[in-house]
């Protein structure tokens, strides 16, 4: 067994010889070199942060839209401070006063966060003209530094929807982020800023630098090895086309809604308002930031924050008519020369009749868009949906919501837009859910408004204004967007280039196309005509319960090869042909003419003008909510 | 029952139950003392007292623990080692797939109910050491045949090694180390501990090469970055500042509660708590701590030395050999004598299930030092009783 025994003592040797390392090692780092205690000495290593410039925003022919100014940041080192500096001065050039001198200086030393003779924020926010003036006594007040951060600038007023904000980054986000973000930093948080926000951002940069105990300067930690450079943001050409965005924004002075302007062949958005709308130099980040966004945040009956061009939805009213056609047409419900006689409106029951306008009978498809005639579109939608018979208008329901998801209906389009709303397309499960009380269904009489745009469906202005595109296309459409270029040659995502194709023959986009000439030329909407321009379009007028109709209009032009689609909603404003159409062709003829006729001068005036939504929602009558069988759609 | 009466009927070895107790006390110091950066790091909004609570709790958890280890036969150990073993490895299946990954690692199992990551590897080893010293008292004289040494030695080292070693390879290693230690003193033919070595050699080889093709599943880029890291520079952030808190220290310290380096070593109240301790206990510390750890394996050999039955001295070599070799390896990363671990430094290190499981097998140490006294007493008496026979006759 001896050889056992000395196995046992070889590995009480080893553990031995072990712990005598351990204790030399030990002793060597703590009572015998002196390297470590020097570096004790520096043990501050501070992570400098270099902020990359962000990218800029130019327009379609190049116009800058969004800039980057500076802005300071005063840093304060409390150790380093003279106890003899003159306060009176000092507070004078930086236009603050006592009291906020010394809240501002004396931080809760207690909390790790703040050391003594590391420099912390003393004062953000400092504009370069109030900056210079202090830079020249800046050697007066040792203890003070200052670093220049960029916030954005615009050189216009205009586009403050689609532009978008900054704002300092959210906790939540800090934390997801996995370091990219810390406290303090700017973030976009509406529109294009937050849509572009990681092309937009750039990379900061990264400098490592040691410190002695005393938080002065030694140099770069490793030679520099772990630091890197800042990577500026890139710079995007969007497809916003600013004097027309400038006009368009004057043209929605005054009024509540959205407008909508596309470049059919494209999917470019050529202009974007939702009314009303905002001077983006209202929330830059300086130190009137917190007026400008209290003074918007504050008006709670318009809402400027919101925005009705792609967020809220609201009833398409008649525009819905011509797709209604198309797709009618398309699965063989209708045919083009159907012709039909009015009689002043449809019969849904022995006591309600849905009305329409005195016009002559309706001979085809065209006649019937171009009088708007209710009848001929309740009659067709009530073919539609009962063609796999009577009993199941479900079927015939979810054909036509399949066409609608085909147009881009009822849900987001997925345009690099912050906050895009789906719109809503009822389809068999609602009105299921709706009429679950009824033992034997729900039948198409009941549901007959879709076919008018009226009812549960809503739609957003931007998926109005992709209507109009694709029927200019005669039958695809482009998903709209904004992003025309990145200046650094990147390519835009294939998603803003490829067709989304309908299941419509290009054979029934003529007769409809001509209905929607006719509605300029001799129907709801010939205020909305410009001789040579060759407008096609079509009016509505969405019922609203709470207050006054809403004014619809979309369209295109030219007839043939369409360079613009355009769609605009204005709240509470009344009939289609009042406003939404004249404003439409305005914004239509100053985009292909460059310039408004002088004889249509007068109409210009009258639209800018228009002071319509300063009031508050009208209050209606409860019992004249309930008359909504007997009102007129246009 | 008082705590007098504990005292005076706690028996078994009253050094190692010193050793306990010191170990313990060091331990609220140290990680009340590094609490406040634990608070600042995870904005807390309990203060700095909510992880002295919490570590008292712990401290009382385990030496309870302790306690009961110790109230139980050590050869009631022997039966539940083959259950043991049949519950860590499909619990450390479980971890290797379906685990909580906290640092990176998928190491931890959630315990339902108590908010506590559970590390499996932990309550693995324990298994181990228990199912080894039972084989090899077992397997009493020559281990002949491979069959005889495969089966109830080899294969469950080498297995328990291998389901351990993705996640935590430093863990696997020195349980490795721990079990060939035994059955290397085991009496068993060389060519078999041998064999155990090259099979020990080929598995961690394929694991840390393996991994290489695998990141996903294996930690290779973190060993390859840290063993580069160990041989080309002069060690990552925080083993420098390690090496800062050792040398801060001097012959005295700081003393308790004056850590600066706390503020910027990670893991202070656990990886790297030796360097703290140095830091406020100067080079007199350091040795207390580091002489704690030594007088207990000089405690277990004394032990071993006097114990009859080979379970019992077995065991409680394999224990204490497991808790001293996790302390030099974790006080030899402090200073790096060797690449960056994630292991603790057993019973000091701030409270979790590693803390828990030390004290199990103290207990256990200490339950088989009840029973060697006992034995020793008993033939000390029948001595006493045959030399006053002889006397008498």
């Amino acid at each position: 067994m001896k050889g056992l025994a000395n196995r046992r003592f070889s590995v009480y040797y080893f553990i031995i010889l072990t712990s005598v390392v351990l204790i030399a090692r030990v002793a060597y780092l703590q009572l015998v070199s002196l390297k470590y205690k020097e570096q004790a000495q520096r043990v501050i290593l501070e992570r400098q942060l270099d902020y990359p410039s962000r990218g800029l925003i130019f327009d379609r022919n190049g116009k800058t839209l969004v800039y980057n100014k500076p802005i300071y940041v005063i840093y304060a080192t409390y150790r380093k401070i003279d106890p003899k500096m003159d306060t009176t001065l000092f507070c004078n050039l930086l236009g603050i006063d006592k009291s906020t001198f010394i809240h501002n200086l004396n931080k809760d030393w207690s909390n790790p966060q703040f050391h003594k003779s590391l420099p912390f924020v003393f004062l953000s926010k400092v504009n370069p003209d109030q900056f210079a003036v202090f830079k020249e006594h800046m050697y007066k007040f040792p203890g003070f530094t200052a670093v220049e951060r960029n916030i954005r600038g615009y050189p216009h007023h205009h586009g403050g929807h689609v532009l978008g904000y900054l704002g300092e980054v959210d906790q939540a986000i800090i934390d997801k982020s996995d370091g990219v973000y810390i406290p303090g930093d700017y973030i976009g948080k509406t529109g294009l800023e937050i849509a572009y926000e990681k092309e937009l951002s750039g990379i900061k940069g990264i400098h490592y630098i040691l410190r002695d105990n005393l938080g002065r300067r030694i140099g770069p930690y490793e030679n520099g090895k772990l630091d890197s450079m800042a990577i500026p943001g890139e710079d995007i050409k969007i497809s916003i086309d600013l004097d027309l965005q400038a006009y368009a924004d004057s043209l929605m002075m005054n009024k509540k809604g959205g407008l909508v302007a596309i470049e059919p062949s494209t999917g470019e958005i050529l202009a974007m308002v939702s009314a009303p709308t905002y001077d983006p130099n209202l929330l830059i980040l300086d130190e009137n930031r917190n007026v400008g966004m209290t003074k918007l945040l504050r008006d709670t009956i318009n809402r400027p924050l919101n925005n009705r061009a792609v967020t809220n939805r609201f009833p398409p009213g008649s525009i819905i008519k011509p797709i209604i056609s198309l797709i009618a047409l398309q699965k063989g419900v209708t045919w083009i020369n159907r012709p039909m006689n009015c009689f002043g409106g449809f019969r849904l029951s022995a006591t309600k009749k849905m009305g329409c306008h005195g016009h002559a009978p309706i001979h085809n498809v065209a006649e019937a868009i171009q009088h708007s005639c209710n009848t001929y579109y309740l009659q067709i939608t009530k073919d539609f949906l009962d063609q796999y018979g009577s009993k199941y208008p479900g079927i015939g329901l979810d054909t036509l919501v399949s066409y609608f998801h085909d147009f881009g209906l009822g849900s987001k389009l997925g345009m690099d837009f912050s906050y895009e709303g789906q719109g809503f397309i009822p389809d068999s499960k609602y009105y299921d859910r709706v009429y679950k009380r009824e033992k034997s269904g729900w039948k198409s009489m009941w549901v007959l408004s879709i076919g008018i745009g009226q009812g549960e469906m809503q739609l957003t202005t931007v998926q109005m204004a992709n209507l109009a595109a694709t029927i200019a296309n005669r039958g695809y459409y482009i998903t709209p967007h904004f992003i025309k270029q990145y200046i650094s040659g990147k390519h835009i995502p294939d998603q803003y280039t490829q067709k989304h194709k309908m299941r419509i023959d290009s054979k029934y986009f003529s007769p409809v196309i001509d209905g929607m000439e006719a509605v300029v030329l001799a129907g709801t909407a010939r205020i909305a005509y410009v001789p040579g321009l060759d407008i096609c379009g079509k009016t509505g007028t969405s019922q609203n319960p709470h207050g006054d109709d809403h004014s619809v209009f979309f369209g295109f032009a030219p007839k043939n090869n369409p360079k613009i689609a355009v769609a605009v909603f204005i709240e509470n404003a009344g009939w289609g042909g009042d406003w939404a159409a004249p404003i439409s062709s305005l914004l239509i003829e100053k985009y292909l003419n460059k310039s408004i006729s002088p004889t249509r001068k007068y109409l210009e005036e009258k639209m800018m003008k228009g002071l319509l939504n300063v009031t508050s929602e009208k209050i209606v009558p409860h019992s004249a909510q309930k008359q909504d069988s007997v009102q007129l759609t246009q | 029952m008082s705590a007098t009466k504990i005292y005076y009927n706690l028996k078994g070895d009253r050094s190692i139950w010193l050793i306990v107790m010191l170990l313990s006390l060091f331990s609220l110091l140290i990680v009340y003392s590094t609490s406040g950066s634990q608070v600042y790091k995870y904005n807390t909004s309990h203060g700095t007292e909510y992880y002295l609570i919490r570590q008292l709790l712990f401290i009382g958890t385990g030496l309870l623990l302790t306690y009961t280890a110790y109230r139980l036969h050590y050869m009631v150990y022997a039966k539940l080692a083959p259950i043991l073993m049949i519950i860590a490895v499909p619990l450390l299946i479980y971890t290797a797939f379906f685990g909580t990954e906290l640092n990176d690692a998928s190491r931890w199992i959630r315990i339902p109910f108590l908010d506590l990551s559970f590390q499996t590897s932990d309550f693995a080893r324990i298994a181990l050491i228990l199912f080894i010293a039972r084989s090899l008292a077992m397997k009493q004289e020559y281990i002949k045949s491979f069959k005889e040494a495969f089966v109830p030695l080899i294969l469950p080292v080498a297995g328990i090694c291998a389901l351990i070693a993705p996640s935590n390879l430093s863990t696997s290693l020195l349980l490795f180390v721990t079990a060939f230690t035994m059955i290397f003193i085991g009496r068993i033919s060389l060519k078999y501990v041998f064999l155990l070595l090259v099979l020990g050699i080929l598995i961690f080889a394929a694991i840390y090469y393996g991994g290489q093709y695998f990141p996903e599943h294996f930690r290779a880029e973190v060993w390859a970055k840290r063993i580069h890291e160990f041989w080309y520079s002069d060690g990552q952030y925080q083993i420098v500042q390690s090496k800062i808190a050792v040398a801060e220290g001097g012959w005295f310290g700081l003393g308790p509660g004056n850590s600066i380096q706390r503020n910027l070593l990670p893991y202070a109240y656990a990886d790297f708590i030796y360097a703290i301790i140095c830091e406020e206990y100067g080079f007199f510390g350091g040795m207390v701590i580091l002489g704690l750890y030594l007088w207990l394996l000089i405690r277990t050999v004394g032990l071993v030395t006097r114990c009859s039955k080979t379970f019992g001295a077995m065991l409680a070599l394999g224990l204490t050999l497991n808790i001293v070799i996790t302390a030099f390896a974790n006080i030899a990363v402090s200073v790096q004598l060797v690449p960056a671990t994630g292991l603790t430094l057993p019973m000091i290190s701030m409270g979790g299930t590693s803390f828990l499981f030390t004290c199990i097998s103290l207990g256990i140490i200490l339950s088989v030092s009840r029973y060697v006294e006992q034995a020793y007493e008993e033939k000390k008496q029948l001595e006493n009783l045959e030399a006053n026979a002889e006397s008498n006759h």
